[in-house]
């Protein structure tokens, strides 16, 4: 019920291709009418053949040549409207597209109306300055520790790290197995005897 | 009674049910329960062969015209019986009264138009034959829908089940009618969202 407003208006053109498209049917109503014709002349002439009348079949035969011609010819009038309707109906796909057109071009203007030049330079510019900004504070910040603070701030950090991750940083001693002090203490036995000992060595245990 | 029951195979492929070969379906039943099972089952029988032979116009003298475009239904040669025209009236008058036909032209009662699809199920069909054929928005005449140059869903259909289609069409506002001086047109829209 409410769906009614979304009900286009019917225009002079609707009713103009309507006009034109009721012509055409009109037109090929007729074309059918003269088929039936011709149909039924070519009936006359056979029968009147057959029954030996020649003239009356030559008649019926004229006649039949004449409706033909009819027939062509309205054959080029409805050539004429629906190229009439089909140009109608294009123009006004045409005139729909230029709408659109002129709708992206202004949704377009608007948008660059929000991103000229001179707006965008002003914001890189800023955010230029911003971030010197920032860098000044960086600096300042950095520069207020003493070398001991910054000393004791590294020492955590080394701290922490062994803690967390288990790195030995460089600087601490590696603390590596030292040379032996000694000399060997056992002489250095045949291959053979060293395994004999070996085997002697291995003495059953009760379990 | 030797005739066995058995549904029949017509040349076109259309199958006619069991019942169609017993005499008493041909005779109007006294009784009102049998008399009701056997209309019944004449409507089913009539719908169902207007669907197959995209028939939309059924008149009571159909039952005396030998070699119609009905002959196959309302008689059956092999066993010899036909339905009578006041038989045939009776069924027309239940499937008016029913919905499943219309008087037309109106006001007279030998001639019925078969809705064999409904008006509603009609609309479906025509608005699905336009958007499938890129007709949505353009301007058509009533004789270019019902006598397309190439066969369609469509072709024959009698104006008065077209109007009533294009009406329930415009109801929910996906079809338009335009009347001018010479003739009335039909705009199909594009469904409204959410409909």
């Amino acid at each position: 019920m409410g769906g009614n407003q979304s009900v286009p208006k019917i225009t002079k053109q609707d009713r103009a291709i309507l006009d034109l498209k009721l012509q055409r049917d009109e037109v090929k109503k007729y074309q059918k009418k003269i088929q039936v014709v011709l149909d039924r002349e070519h009936e006359v002439a056979k029968q009147q053949l057959a029954a030996g009348n020649k003239d009356r079949a030559l008649v019926a035969l004229r006649r039949r040549k004449y409706q033909e011609g009819l027939l062509a010819k309205t054959d080029g009038q409805l050539e004429n409207l629906e190229q009439l309707v089909s140009t109608i109906e294009f123009s006004l796909v045409e005139v729909s597209i230029l709408h659109g057109l002129q709708q992206g071009n202004a949704a377009l203007k608007e948008i660059h109306k929000e991103l000229n030049i001179e707006n965008v330079e002003r914001v890189l510019e800023e955010t230029q300055e911003a971030r010197e900004y920032q860098r000044e504070i960086d600096e300042m910040l950095a520069n207020s520790l003493t070398v001991e603070d910054e000393e004791a701030v590294q020492a955590e950090l080394r701290e922490l790290q062994i803690e967390t991750l288990g790195v030995h940083d460089a600087e601490r001693p590696i603390h590596l197995p030292s040379v032996p002090t000694e000399e060997p203490v056992s002489p250095i036995r045949k291959p053979g005897t060293e395994l004999q000992s070996q085997e002697e060595q291995r003495v059953p245990v009760a379990a | 009674m030797s005739t066995t029951l058995a549904p029949y195979t017509l040349p076109s492929g259309f199958v006619l049910p069991s019942i169609h070969s017993g005499p008493p379906f041909f005779t109007q039943q006294p009784s009102p329960s049998s008399r009701k099972i056997a209309t019944d089952n004449w409507t089913r029988l009539i719908l169902s062969y207007a669907r197959h032979q995209k028939l939309f116009v059924l008149r009571t003298e159909d039952a005396d015209i030998p070699g119609g475009e009905w002959d196959d239904v309302l008689s059956n040669p092999r066993i010899n019986r036909k339905i009578r025209a006041p038989h045939l009236a009776a069924v027309i008058a239940h499937m008016v009264a029913t919905d499943q036909a219309v008087y037309d032209p109106p006001n007279q009662t030998s001639a019925v138009l078969l809705y064999w699809r409904t008006p509603e199920e009609w609309a479906q069909v025509l608005y699905d034959w336009a958007s499938s054929t890129g007709h949505l928005n353009t301007i058509m005449t009533f004789y270019e829908i019902v006598e397309p140059p190439v066969p369609s869903p469509l072709s024959d259909l009698p104006l008065p089940i077209l109007r009533k289609a294009i009406a329930v069409l415009a109801k929910s506002s996906r079809a338009q009618v335009i009347a001018v001086a010479d003739g009335e047109g039909v705009r199909f829209l594009t469904a409204p969202p959410g409909r």
